[in-house]
């Protein structure tokens, strides 16, 4: 029965109540300084009776492109729960010292004073017995705590490069192009006519931004995900193409084998920006090089066989425009050499043409499992489309992800997708505080951030002085190769962890396990590794000095080692904790880590102290965030914390009379005065002076728009940045910022024919490197993921969850009641039917790197054969507390330590050994 | 029993189950709001659910509820462990108990093996052609709402917006709306003895601002406006174009949630070639959801789309890529930050 009456009743109690839940009395602006990457979402936080009660997505960020659609409202579950986070139960407000053995959850409230103290002793003993490195600072990717390690920092402790720490890399890029981390703007993501999920999950992972992914279909664009599952992120796709694990390189030859048979590569963009256009040798499979040639002439100066004269003619070091020449991609000539002697010489197309002779689609079709004609389609249309490539890092946790990732960008290469809008690839890069920072100043404000930009811009000119053709960006990449190069920044001595793990955390003994690596690795893996050392190529990032270096202190500020690190706890627990005189962590809640560790200081919350979001590229934005309360309890921020640490190291230091340190690189550093340095003598004590100031700095850098304070920032939650500074990931963009266009990088290459920072100076599908050329990866090709952990009868693949950042949020009670709240493993349903599992049983999952309990989830989706662990779940959070890093061996592939080629050498950030740990090799059963 | 009134508009939500990621970020925005009290811990307001599914409750489209061919059909009060979660863990024991791995953090509170995404990307099929969406629900804020005429204690009403409220001051926990609406959409708080329900964001509304669930909406998959507001999004997905469909509408409730279809990709043939004339969710599947009326909604959305490909313009298109944000929230634009509260 329908009747017409006025109708309102939301004048009682009842409704006044909930009117009052949503009330507050103070707004503030909030995100979250933690490694969820891209990050960037401006949040308001809401605080009612000093309470913080809720936050909601700011939807502040204006239009820039007037293409695309905007980028509101940039959030998550986590970013909308987080406040929830600043008042559960595994906050910690007090520094706790171990009152019970470690790992036992037994703990004694302290005073910052008495903790400190201790602290700082272990640290100066540490560096009496074993020197200032045997104090580890892993370099883990949680913004905000960054500044808590600013004393280790400060006295050149060593910083774990974060690329092999958290693994996110992708070195494939980077063998390609120099750099790894050329990214568009999110926006520029809806311009593309055809995007390729691989390697990636975004619906999972890219929850602020996937809009865009969904909105470029609807303007006319497709969308193909190329995952072994039927993964969330190809329900939204036009076409899945169910891959075989591991086998992405087989695939992607094939349809670069396509374009080039039937024609349809892009001639003019392979000759000018990739090396497929130089000459190589026949005879040693090495480049034509200027000393081949005449004596004293540059071993990196490299040939074209110019189709007009037929003749040899250098390849231009200092630009990618060809002039008058035209060189060739198909045929052959005689090189004379400087010693009399002739050899033939080919352009690199001739011999990828022969590599691909194996990738014919229906031979590509019997490794990857994807149809011949699938192959084919797919082929023609990113040949013919603005295509990008959707790419998490997956990939580079692969054994052979670098020969994944190469395969990839060649397929860019050849159809010519990048540098202009909607084309182009991912991964992570950060910019917007680029040269900024009181670490690089003499004192506050902006005319002492002026003096330190002419001082780099001017030893940037000196390290170019001997090259006229050296680019800003190699100069920039030289000067962070160099033996400082790892202090840049107030980094401590930052270096690839890879050997401190093989010499001190037992890795040897799993790393030379000829069984887990690959079988066309020709000498031992210990051969690779001490003849890298001993030809010096990691010398710039400590890696020589673990043989004779303990540890012998851990500071892990915002991190969770015993979650992270790939091979699990026992090889932390039984190797480097018993070598530990003191473990710290640094954390706003109680971890894994935390509860094995000698002390927790309680550091700030997310809302509860300055700071900016994730800095990156994907949205261009310095994001503000300023306490909506003070810090709960006795916790301190971050910068807090890290400066209290270096008064009490002065303290603490003048009582034994230490005076300063000299490290393994011969560089000392002052035990006095360490408070005044890093405060500009208390100038910039205040979190908030301190704040400012930097705001302000990266204005004077041009990266913020000239005049930006932090009252700017209070006014509009985000400034977009107006250009990328003179240092640090924005220059790999190598695209100029415009304020009414997305960003898509690499135009100063393909439009103003800027050479790369490669060793070829252009794109470099051909690695010349003796051990490429010994694996016979001197071009990209396909090899099988070698046995990791055994031969168990499923492949366990992983990824990052939906419901947390790694493992914060992951104990959020609030997100854990959005999913089954506990741990689980995906299994295929006939794979579950055949071991007699039903839905939620616990399962054991083992191989011969180690045993974890954990429940398991049917589905479909999974691919017969394959399990998936989202990771992330705290290890005290399954039964027995072991957890998947436990069964992921973390196999470094050996050419990941070669060095000593143009671009592939150390600086902090960039190429090195990262561990592998996807496509691993388990077996399942039920627990008991 | 209650007796049902015409609202003198109707609000109405448009959800795009082609942009929706199921990341929850509306439940979560609606849980920190509204659901954070004593009694309220396993409600759920806001949920998204994997589908094909048993969803939250437990296999609620089988529980009945609604009408008939006019009539109330009776339905089942859902229990509390249909609903399952309301979880809480033994943070303490395992952080500060000394007891090390001993102990391991477990629910200690809560239905423990049911919970409001339990099934979460479980989905059917058989792989290589599985296949599953994502599809949010709140309160229908039905124009014939079941649960509304179920009530004993008149404690449901129509607003003059539409939305279906209840008078908790006048509520005894009776829970017979609870068996009468048949999207089981209604909590029980066992500490107050009164049911609850979504609220439509009523404090939000009446300052100007959009529902949570929409305004927090990261994949910018949903809407909210009047249906008789023709400049409006919602009017046009739902009365112009007919791509935005009621969920079950044989339960005749008549919801105004609505729901655009979602595409799927093409299945795979037994020899590993793709089946470009067929989309993998079965079409009968989402008739089983939206009626009849689905096959012609995904047509128009193909056809659209294919004029996209072409190069030409859709105006559908442009409005379900929503360039302006602003777009979603229609009359309810006001940003609540610039609220000040007396």
């Amino acid at each position: 029965m329908v009747q017409q009456t006025e109708a309102s009743g939301t004048s009682g109690a009842w409704a006044d109540a909930y009117r009052d839940r949503w009330k507050w009395d103070k707004v503030t602006w909030g995100s979250h300084a933690v490694d969820c990457y891209p990050g960037g979402c401006p949040f308001r936080v809401y605080t009612r009776d000093g309470k913080i009660v809720r936050e909601e997505q700011a939807g502040v960020l204006p239009l820039i492109d007037k293409s695309t659609p905007d980028m509101n409202p940039m959030g998550c579950q986590k970013g909308a729960s987080w406040c929830t986070l600043h008042y559960s139960q595994d906050r910690v407000t007090t520094p706790l010292k171990r009152a019970g053995e470690r790992g036992e959850g037994k703990w004694e409230e302290v005073s910052w004073d008495e903790a400190l103290a201790d602290i700082c002793d272990a640290m100066l003993d540490a560096v009496e017995d074993q020197g200032a490195e045997s104090i580890i600072v892993p370099f883990t990717p949680e913004l905000g705590a960054a500044p808590a390690r600013a004393a280790a920092g400060a006295i050149g402790a060593f910083t774990t490069d974060g690329n092999a720490e958290f693994q996110d890399f992708s070195p494939g890029y980077h063998i390609t192009w120099g750099k790894f981390n050329p990214i568009s703007s999110m926006d520029d993501w809806f311009l593309a006519e055809l995007t390729l999920i691989w390697h990636a999950n975004p619906v999972y992972t890219n929850i602020q931004w996937y809009h865009y992914l969904a909105e470029s279909r609807y303007n006319g664009g497709e969308i193909v995900t190329i995952a072994p599952d039927y993964s969330a992120s190809a329900i939204h796709a036009d076409y899945h193409l169910p891959v075989r694990i591991g086998t992405d390189a087989a695939l992607a030859l094939s349809m670069c084998k396509v374009m080039i048979d039937v024609g349809i590569y892009n001639k003019q963009f392979v000759k000018e920006q990739t090396d497929l256009s130089l000459l190589v040798r026949k005879d040693t499979g090495r480049f034509l090089r200027g000393d081949d040639l005449a004596e004293g002439w540059r071993d990196d100066q490299f040939f074209w066989l110019d189709s007009k004269s037929d003749q040899i003619v250098p390849a231009p070091r200092g630009t990618l425009a060809m002039g008058d020449v035209d060189p060739t991609l198909e045929g052959s000539q005689m090189a004379l050499l400087s010693d009399g002697s002739e050899v033939e010489v080919e352009p690199a197309f001739e011999f990828l043409k022969r590599r691909l002779e194996d990738y014919t689609p229906e031979k590509a079709a019997k490794i990857c499992e994807i149809h011949p004609a699938t192959i084919r389609k797919l082929a023609h249309k990113i040949a013919t489309r603005k295509t990008k490539i959707f790419i998490g890092w997956n990939s580079g946790k692969y054994y052979h992800g670098d020969l994944m990732e190469r395969s990839m960008a060649l397929l860019l290469g050849l159809s010519g997708n990048w540098g202009k809008k909607g084309t182009g690839t991912r991964s992570w890069g950060i910019s917007g505080s680029a040269g900024g920072g009181a670490a690089a100043k003499e004192r506050p404000g902006p005319r002492a951030a002026w003096e330190s930009r002419r001082q780099l811009l001017s030893m940037f000119r000196l390290l170019s002085a001997d090259d006229p053709t050296m680019t800003h960006e190699i100069a920039v990449n030289r000067a962070a190769s160099s033996p400082a190069g790892g202090r840049l920044g107030g980094l401590g001595r930052m270096g690839p962890p890879a050997f401190l793990w093989y010499k001190q955390f037992g890795y040897k003994e799993r790393w030379d396990n000829k069984d887990w690596q690959d079988p066309t690795m020709k000498r031992e893996f210990s051969e690779y590794m001490e003849e890298a050392l001993e030809k010096g190529w990691w010398d710039s990032g400590a890696g020589n000095i673990w043989e004779d270096t303990e540890p012998r202190v851990l500071i892990e500020a915002g991190g969770n080692i015993l979650r992270r690190q790939r091979g699990g706890q026992e090889m932390l627990l039984k190797h480097l904790w018993p070598k530990l005189k003191m473990i710290v962590s640094i954390d706003y809640r109680i971890t894994t880590t935390g509860i094995y560790s000698d002390y927790i200081l309680p550091a700030a919350q997310h809302y509860e102290k300055f700071g900016t979001s994730m800095p990156s590229i994907h949205h261009m934005n310095t994001v503000l965030i300023e306490p909506a309360t003070p810090p709960l309890g006795n916790s301190k921020s971050d910068r807090q914390i890290g400066l209290a640490m270096l008064k009490k190291l002065e303290e603490r230091a003048k009582a034994r009379g230490m005076t300063e340190i000299t490290g393994r690189d011969g560089q000392t550093v002052s035990l006095e005065g360490l408070w005044d340095r890093a405060t500009l003598d208390g100038e910039l004590e205040d979190d908030e002076a301190a704040f400012d100031d930097n705001i302000q700095d990266n204005a004077v850098f041009g990266v913020l728009p000239k005049g930006t304070t932090l009252e700017t920032l209070r006014q509009k939650g985000a400034v977009r940045w107006t250009a990328w500074g003179v240092m640090g990931h924005g220059l790999a963009q190598a695209s100029t910022i415009k304020p009414d266009e997305v960003h898509n990088p690499f135009r100063w290459h393909t439009e103003d024919k800027i050479p790369y920072p490669t060793l070829t100076r252009r794109a470099q599908y051909y690695i010349d490197h003796e051990w490429f050329l010994e694996a016979g990866e001197e071009l990209p090709v396909h090899k099988e993921t070698p046995p990791q952990g055994g031969n168990g009868e499923f492949i366990l693949t992983s990824g990052h969850n939906r419901w947390s950042i790694h493992s914060m949020n992951m104990t959020n009670n609030i997100i854990l009641n959005t999913h089954r709240g506990e741990p689980f493993m995906f299994m295929n349903n006939k794979d579950a039917a055949a071991k007699g599992l039903e839905n939620g049983v616990e399962v054991r999952v083992f191989n011969d790197a180690g045993s974890m309990l954990i429940s398991v989830k049917i589905s479909p989706s999974v691919r017969p054969g394959q399990v998936i662990i989202y990771n992330g779940f705290e290890p005290y959070m399954h039964r027995g507390w072991n957890s998947q890093a436990d069964i992921e061996p973390g196999i470094v592939k050996w050419l990941g330590m070669a060095g000593g080629y143009g671009h592939l050498q150390y600086r902090p950030l960039a190429w090195q050994p990262i561990p592998a740990d996807r496509a691993v090799n388990v077996d399942v059963e039920k627990a008991t | 029993m209650g007796t049902i009134t015409q609202s003198k508009r109707q609000l109405a939500w448009v959800f795009d189950l082609n942009k929706c990621i199921g990341c929850q970020t509306c439940s979560v925005a609606c849980k920190v709001l509204w659901t954070q009290e004593k009694g309220e811990e396993p409600m759920w307001w806001m949920t998204v659910n994997t589908k094909p599914g048993l969803g939250t409750p437990k296999a609620w489209e089988e529980m009945g509820g609604g009408y008939k061919d006019g009539k109330q059909t009776p339905g089942k009060l859902p229990t509390p462990e249909d609903f399952g979660g309301g979880w809480d863990y033994n943070y303490d024991e395992v952080l500060r108990g000394g007891k090390g791995r001993a102990v391991h953090l477990e629910k200690i509170a809560g239905h423990k093996n049911w919970g409001m995404n339990w099934d979460e990307d479980e989905g059917a099929g058989e792989f290589p052609n599985s296949y599953f969406f994502y599809l949010p629900r709140l309160c229908n804020h039905c124009t014939q709402p079941g649960c509304l005429e179920a009530c004993p204690n008149d404690a449901l009403f129509k607003t003059d917006e539409g939305l279906v409220l209840r008078d908790e001051d006048l509520c005894k926990g009776a829970q017979l709306c609870s068996a009468a609406c048949p999207y089981k959409k209604i909590y029980f708080n066992p500490e107050r003895n009164v049911s609850q329900q979504c609220i439509g964001c009523f404090p939000r509304i009446e300052q100007g601002v959009a529902p949570a669930c929409v305004r927090q909406c990261p994949g910018r998959a949903a809407w909210i406006g009047f249906l008789d507001d023709e400049t409006g999004a919602v009017s046009k997905f739902v009365n112009k174009w007919e791509v935005a469909l009621p969920l079950h509408p044989e339960f005749e409730t008549k919801p105004n949630v609505y729901y655009i279809p979602p595409l799927s990709p093409a299945p795979i043939n037994e020899d590993g070639s793709l089946n470009e004339s067929e989309q993998r969710i079965p079409p009968e599947y989402l008739e089983s959801l939206f009626g009849p009326q689905v096959h012609g909604a995904l047509d128009t959305i193909k056809v659209e789309l294919e004029k996209k490909r072409r190069g030409d313009d859709s105006e559908l298109m442009d409005a379900l890529i929503m360039y302006h944000w602003n777009e979603a929230l229609g009359h309810l634009n006001r940003d609540p930050a610039n609220i000040v509260w007396d």
